[in-house]
């Protein structure tokens, strides 16, 4: 990364932290908590689709049991927020080893069939399993984060929208951070291996089926953590919210940014959490227009906003010949 | 011997023979276009629908009605190939699984829009009517059902194995490049292919849309039990897809009925996920790498 990037990006960070003394409105807080945790998911897809190439419908799985472990540990038995993230984490992980085992040797668009099955599987179990998940009436009254205290000197709580912006923030980060060091490590170039020719991959002494569920799992890590901001944020939660649908929605996401890119997902997040409110003039059409948009996007722009941007960037540096073939050498 | 448990049967059996007629043009389409239409339910979902306007509006009955909605949809077939599968040829698979998936959306979004999520009954006498049979009280819709789409069955197998252009499916279903350098017209196959594929889905429609309510939504989940027949039965068999789609209908509803309604739609999911537990190497070879 050269320095001139890296300050752009701490100007964002910087930026980011102090959004919310900037702009006070507090509907707009809410759409950019709701963004974060949507960057969350739209990232941790990109690491299964967008870098290891299979095509996973069960992301709203791993964020629904996420959720749901984390706000019926808190409400059931009483543990606390910061306990119950890192096992609503450990129960997303579970559920991936139980779908990805078996699932992850089939190819391509088998592999993505069976994740629709899987989702479907979940959610009809979150629906039917009334005693536990309160079925189709949900959970309410789930409980905000409790308070980090620090001796007598200060507490932090987490009931604001503010608080919670930059408690999300942090975590956006976070994810943010371990997947660029996990696509940086060998790991990550095996993911990109594998999804670019899983043959001479395995040729070349890649574990095939191990990175790939290793791909999937750190995936459904950071789904469940997703889930668990998302339910102690929101304070209910139904199986409504982890319908196939709600998958298609972050495979959008990743998609209309820019598959296997870092920033593409993280912008189509955002888009697509703001599209809705944009469209709410169309609200009756949203659907027929969602349906639309995946079709045209995959037809005519498969690499998403980030290649788009790619194309015009190189059509305006094509006069400096030199500088232009570089570019496109570094970039493949 | 309890008689509740062969009405039991009996309705399997029918539910059975519908997912045959949708999974048997699934199955078509992917095997000869490489396209696994995931939009194959709401061709079903427009078949049962076309099938209730004939009736209501032009108070056809419902044969007729059955045969015409099978034409027009075999028409959309047409349509879609033309201007949508014809040009994405060369798309990779995952992407076309995509593009199937918006189409979806986008199909069943727009009937909500143009007739509303209303549930609806196509109106037929053969509802009202029950066949008793060995002790046992069917409704004559379940029967024929079963009857018709043995008839159905029938035909699409002695049209596959018999006709010219259905032995010309089986050569692009093989190998198509082959089948391109022996002098077959690709294009007509394809052509073929969904009008078949989806008329058999609109059949599917017209005879469980008595049985079943007719709405936008009718159509998610019947295709990704096709899927699950395929897997079961192995792609591309026109036997397997039979078997396999009785086999589910009866298992699914022997388990709404004897374990949890809640079942009725997952079972499916349930039973490829424990096939693939239990055999890693699914029912059949080809699926795995």
């Amino acid at each position: 990364m050269s320095s001139k990037k890296g300050i752009i990006y701490l100007l964002i960070i910087v930026l980011l932290f102090f959004l919310p003394t900037i702009i006070k409105d507090s509907y707009f807080l809410y759409m950019a908590i709701l963004s974060g945790i949507f960057v969350i998911l739209a990232l941790s897809l990109n690491v299964i689709v967008g870098y290891a190439g299979q095509m996973s419908f069960c992301h709203s799985a791993f964020f629904g049991v996420g959720a749901y472990t984390s706000a019926l540990l808190v409400m059931n038995l009483k543990f606390s927020f910061w306990l119950a993230l890192p096992l609503a984490m450990v129960a997303a992980l579970i559920l991936a080893f139980i779908i990805g085992y078996p699932s992850l040797r089939l190819r391509g668009p088998y592999f993505a069939i069976v994740t629709v099955g899987c989702a479907e599987v979940v959610r009809s179990i979150l629906y039917n399993w009334v005693d536990l998940t309160g079925g189709p009436m949900g959970l309410p009254k789930i409980p905000p984060p409790d308070p980090i205290r620090l001796g007598n000197l200060f507490t932090l709580t987490f009931n604001t929208r503010q608080s919670y912006y930059y408690l999300v923030l942090v975590f956006v980060l976070l994810t943010l951070f371990i997947i660029i060091k996990l696509m940086k490590s060998k790991a990550g170039r095996a993911f990109i291996a594998i999804r670019e020719d899983e043959g001479f991959a395995r040729s070349i002494g890649i574990d095939i089926k191990g990175y790939k569920i290793l791909a999937f799992a750190i995936s459904a890590i950071f789904a469940g953590m997703a889930g668990s901001l998302y339910a102690h944020y929101i304070l209910f939660i139904s199986p409504v919210s982890f319908t196939i649908a709600e998958s298609i929605n972050v495979i959008l996401m990743v998609i209309i940014g820019g598959m296997g890119t870092m920033v593409g997902p993280i912008f189509g997040a955002i888009l697509l959490t703001a599209l809705p409110e944009v469209l709410r003039a169309v609200a009756d059409y949203r659907m027929v227009l969602y349906g639309l948009l995946l079709m045209l996007v995959m037809i005519f722009l498969p690499g998403g906003l980030m290649a788009a941007l790619r194309a015009v960037a190189s059509l305006f540096s094509k006069g400096s010949g030199i500088a232009a073939k570089g570019g496109s050498i570094a970039r493949t | 011997m309890d008689t509740t448990f062969f009405i039991h049967l009996a309705n399997g059996l029918a539910i059975g023979s519908s997912y045959v007629l949708i999974a048997l043009g699934f199955t078509l389409i992917f095997g000869i276009l490489d396209i696994i239409q995931l939009a194959h339910g709401e061709i079903y979902m427009l078949g049962a629908y076309c099938t209730y306007f004939l009736l209501e509006l032009t108070g056809m009955s419902f044969f007729p009605a059955l045969v015409v909605s099978a034409f027009v949809l075999a028409a959309v077939g047409l349509l879609l190939e033309r201007i949508l599968f014809r040009p994405l040829r060369t798309v990779p698979l995952l992407n076309l699984l995509l593009i199937t998936i918006g189409l979806s959306i986008f199909l069943m979004n727009l009937a909500n829009l143009l007739w509303t999520p209303e549930q609806r009954t196509i109106p037929t006498p053969y509802m009202l009517k029950t066949l008793h049979f060995l002790g046992l009280a069917i409704t004559v819709q379940r029967v024929l059902v079963v009857v018709v789409s043995i008839i159905v069955m029938i035909a699409v197998i002695l049209f596959i194995r018999r006709s010219r252009i259905g032995k010309a499916m089986r050569a692009v279903a093989q190998d198509k490049e082959g089948a391109a350098v022996a002098g077959i017209n690709i294009n007509l196959v394809r052509y073929v292919t969904l009008a078949v594929g989806c008329g058999l889905a609109s059949v599917a429609g017209s005879l469980v849309g008595p049985i079943y309510l007719v709405e936008p939504t009718m159509g998610a989940t019947p295709v990704y039990k096709a899927f699950v027949i395929v897997i079961l039965g192995g792609m591309g068999s026109v036997g397997g897809s039979i078997v396999g789609g009785l086999l589910l209908g009866v298992i699914e509803t022997l388990s709404a009925a004897y374990i949890s309604l809640a079942l009725k739609d997952t079972v499916a999911f349930i039973l490829m996920v424990l096939i693939l537990w239990v055999r890693p190497a699914g029912l059949f070879g080809k699926i795995l790498e």
